[in-house]
């Protein structure tokens, strides 16, 4: 006996349906479940109801307030300069053409790279002291001393010092597929602008640019997600220092649940953070996205 | 501009071509072989640079870019074959002014950290397994028969890679326990499944995208069940795209630090773990750091490297949809 081509499919989904029921949805479920309970972190403690509390604290709490605004900052410092980067690259080698193939292999490597070894890599490179990099640019005369500016310990900077083993990691991937939604753009459209007289601006923001706007959104949506979830990289540099100016959201819930062992508001913290970030993801596909219009 | 230039016409030309054998052509350049190669280097030809001090230039930019790229990772090489001491000398020299692989030995010397590169391959191979087991037939149930459920089920993959670790790793770690599988391999990729299944389902829908109807219809008319004409026909064909999917599972787990670093303690623990442990315990062996970061790191871009074009044909295949 045959079943129906509908029943083959789902018996074909159910069991990595099965799977992320069990080991996504269920955890979620546990994480929202105990946003509303004030919980003993020793294990088989007290766990009270206390309805809507740790919302109300998180949202009372500064160190909640400064997270949410230093993960934004950071995301978006981590997406420009990927975009801009990537970019550059990718037009760089549709302009040199196949026979920069090798080179965009080897431009590749950082993204085999574990986001820990990149963190440790920069912050050596970072450090006071016996960084590489100010004293480099003190030999280079751009300093007056190679510990001027403290990379990772100047709170003012730190945040954007974090972000560079993020940006260095994944702006291959933006230029991949960049150059990979460049290659799609019809040669005899870029050809007649130019007979138009099109000049390399007004090709890149009138033509380039809108052509490319799907990839673009794609592009920049799964690593904006990714980037609002650093964590690695930004605990083997400062663990979220100095005083907090580099505490992301990953790493303040991770602090609350582990060091301070408040779980509840950890989870409210969460689950707060997960909202926005649906929200957002959602806003940024259909506004930048678009689907269907640009066919 | 261009069309007259040789360069373009050479056997090279055929390069841009995906690796058809292996890997069908992503969905965006469905025409089979030879006039897909042709109509992506009509396409290319817009954009190249046509006058020698133009690309003389844009390869000067290129150069300067791969330094500037490519250097923080050799001076990771550099520094794990200096003396300790000359690790942290102020000022750092970049090349090490004496060679030497102590503090390799000194790394791989540490208790744990030889156990640790065991479980990062343990955990990375059964996740590997196990998202590929649970995606395959998944995204062929999602891409051949396109129900509603499979379009919900698609959707709701796509979501969960928006779920921040931090937020599910402690009720997933206390569930574990709870299945009295705390600190183990088992756990651990279980864990990283939920990373890798997601985009595991994703990357096996294109690929199955790009596999004709015909090919299994002709099949289970040759009196195939339906399980059959799967496992014998379509698995085949798109056995470079399992490659494929498999090589990024294996990575997600590889470099994974967050769920590691919750579920883990002492027997599993994996190398990120590890890295990370040795900051906090021994402050100042940045050699001993860098080397453990350098025999961590080689294999997969070695492996890049040998992969690259599934790879990149991997990576560019959901976002170049549009």
């Amino acid at each position: 006996m045959r079943i129906s081509d509908r029943r083959f499919a789902t018996f074909l989904m159910a069991p990595a349906a099965l799977f992320l029921a069990i080991f996504v949805a269920y955890p979620l479920f546990r994480l929202v479940a105990d946003s509303f309970f004030k919980i003993s972190p020793i294990a088989g403690g007290p766990r009270d109801f206390v309805g809507l509390d740790n919302y109300f604290q998180a949202f009372a709490s500064e160190a909640f307030m400064g997270a949410g605004w230093r993960t934004l900052a950071y995301t978006l410092v981590v997406v420009a300069l990927e975009f801009a980067l990537g970019l550059g690259m990718a037009l760089l080698f549709t302009m040199l053409g196949r026979n920069s193939q090798i080179w965009r292999t080897v431009f590749l490597y950082p993204l085999m790279i574990a986001p820990i070894v990149a963190g440790l890599l920069w912050k050596f490179l970072m450090i006071d002291n016996f960084g590489l990099i100010g004293t480099l640019m003190h030999q280079a005369g751009l300093l007056a001393n190679p510990n001027q500016i403290g990379w990772l310990s100047d709170p003012n900077i730190v945040l954007f010092s974090v972000a560079i083993p993020d940006i260095w990691l994944t702006t291959s991937f933006m230029c991949l597929v960049l150059f990979a939604g460049l290659q799609n753009i019809p040669g005899d459209l870029i050809e007649a602008a130019r007979l138009d007289g099109a000049r390399a601006p007004a090709m890149l923001f009138r033509i380039i640019l809108p052509l490319l706007r799907p990839v673009i959104a794609v592009a920049l949506v799964v690593r904006g997600i990714d980037a609002a979830r650093a964590f690695d990289t930004i605990l083997i540099q400062t663990n979220g220092g100095p005083q907090s100016a580099s505490e992301t959201m990953s790493l303040l819930i991770y602090r609350t649940m582990i060091r301070f062992g408040d779980p509840g508001l950890a989870s409210a913290m969460g689950t707060i953070y997960l909202l926005a970030m649906l929200a957002v993801a959602f806003f940024a596909v259909s506004t930048i996205w678009r689907p269907g219009k640009d066919n | 501009m261009s069309l007259a230039d040789p360069r373009l016409h050479g056997p090279a030309a055929t390069e841009t071509t995906m690796p058809t054998t292996t890997v069908p052509s992503p969905p965006s350049t469905k025409a089979p072989g030879g006039t897909g190669a042709r109509r992506r280097r009509h396409h290319a030809e817009g954009l190249e640079a046509g006058k020698r001090s133009t690309r003389t230039l844009l390869w000067i930019l290129l150069a300067a870019a791969m330094i500037f790229y490519g250097f923080p990772f050799l001076y990771l090489l550099f520094t794990s074959f200096k003396t300790p001491i000359d690790t942290i000398a102020v000022p750092p020299t970049i090349l090490p002014k004496e060679w030497t692989l102590e503090n390799y030995t000194n790394a791989l010397g540490r208790s744990g950290v030889l156990a640790s590169f065991i479980n990062s391959a343990q955990t990375a191979i059964i996740s590997t397994v196990l998202s590929l087991v649970l995606a395959v037939p998944a995204a062929y149930g999602i891409t051949r028969y396109k129900t509603p459920s499979g379009r919900v089920f698609i959707m709701a993959a796509l979501v969960t890679r928006m779920v921040p670790p931090v937020a599910i790793g402690i009720p997933l770690a206390s569930m574990m326990s709870a299945a009295g599988l705390a600190d183990t391999p088992i756990a651990l990729s279980i864990a990283h499944t939920t990373i890798s299944l997601p985009l595991s389902i994703w990357l096996m829908s294109s690929f199955f995208e790009a596999v004709p109807k015909d090919l299994e219809e002709a099949a289970t008319v040759d009196g195939c069940s339906r399980l059959g004409a799967l496992w014998r026909v379509v698995i085949p064909v798109v056995s470079g795209g399992i490659a494929v999917t498999a090589i990024f599972a294996f990575l997600a787990s590889w470099n994974e630090f967050l769920f590691a670093l919750l579920m883990t303690a002492v027997r599993s623990q994996t190398t990120p773990v590890v890295i990370a442990n040795f900051q906090t315990q021994f402050g100042l062996d940045w050699g001993s750091m860098t080397a453990l970061a350098a025999v961590y790191s080689i294999p997969v871009i070695l492996l890049t490297l040998l992969l690259q074009r599934k790879i990149v044909a991997g990576m560019t295949l959901g976002a170049v949809k549009g």
